[in-house]
């Protein structure tokens, strides 16, 4: 997919972990693994609203568009 | 939120378990008696209480249309029953909501139909002049089972769109 999920380097600027992040906000290690690893297929505003709180940054700083990379089929 | 009778799935699975097997003997049973009335034909109807008047032919034809109608109906019978034990099954599992549910309850469907369309031959067999003649059948018309067809068609449709739907949400975080 050609949207990338960025969380790791936020998560890494902030040495905060994923379980850590997990607990600040109200979703699963085991789901935010998913969004991690860019294996999700979309993303709630809530999700995004959460992560963007906890962390303190905008949505496109978790989220970037790399024109290279083949689109997902449906 | 408790679960509606809890034990009506378990209940469901044993009922159509038996319904699958007696469909066998029912099958088995109309072949046997086609069988019969292609070999003793004399012994046979006399057996079964059917009185052939005068010329007894067209009586004779109409009887065995009517059991070839019968064994037809076995099959397809079959696949109504295992497509509907499938579904139970995976309710019991606690995923009732996959696209092959969707696919399942299109093939009961088309089944069904065909079901109805049997029965519309039967009665066909049983207007027909020189078959009347012969044998009182106690068929009549519904328009009840057709709206089943109708209603099973637009269940399979919203079952599908349901699972689709659903297998979308899946890989939503």
């Amino acid at each position: 997919m050609s949207i990338i999920v960025k969380l790791d380097d936020q998560l890494h600027a902030r040495r905060m972990t994923l379980t850590e992040l997990s607990g600040k906000i109200d979703i699963s290690l085991a789901n935010l693994s998913i969004l991690k690893t860019g294996k999700a297929r979309a993303i709630r505003f809530s999700t995004l609203e959460a992560i963007c709180a906890a962390l303190a940054c905008q949505p496109g700083d978790l989220l970037a568009f790399d024109p290279t990379i083949p689109p997902e089929e449906a | 939120m408790s679960r509606p009778y809890p034990g009506a799935l378990t209940i469901s699975h044993r009922v159509l378990r038996t319904l699958v097997v007696l469909n066998v003997v029912y099958g088995l049973g109309i072949l046997g008696l086609l069988v019969a009335s292609l070999i003793a034909p004399g012994w046979l109807f006399p057996a079964l209480g059917v009185r052939l008047a005068g010329d007894s032919g067209a009586g004779l034809l109409g009887m065995r249309l009517i059991m070839v109608v019968g064994i037809a109906s076995a099959p397809i019978a079959h696949v109504i029953l295992t497509r509907l034990l499938a579904i139970v099954d995976t309710v019991r599992a606690g995923d009732p909501f996959v696209v092959e549910n969707g696919v399942r309850l299109q093939t009961i469907a088309w089944s069904v139909l065909g079901l109805e369309l049997l029965h519309l031959v039967v009665g066909a067999i049983a207007a027909s002049s020189a078959v009347s003649e012969q044998l009182d059948l106690d068929w009549s018309f519904s328009i009840t089972p057709w709206i089943a067809v109708l209603l099973l068609f637009v269940l399979a449709r919203v079952f599908d769109h349901g699972a689709r739907m659903r297998a979308e949400l899946e890989g939503t975080v």
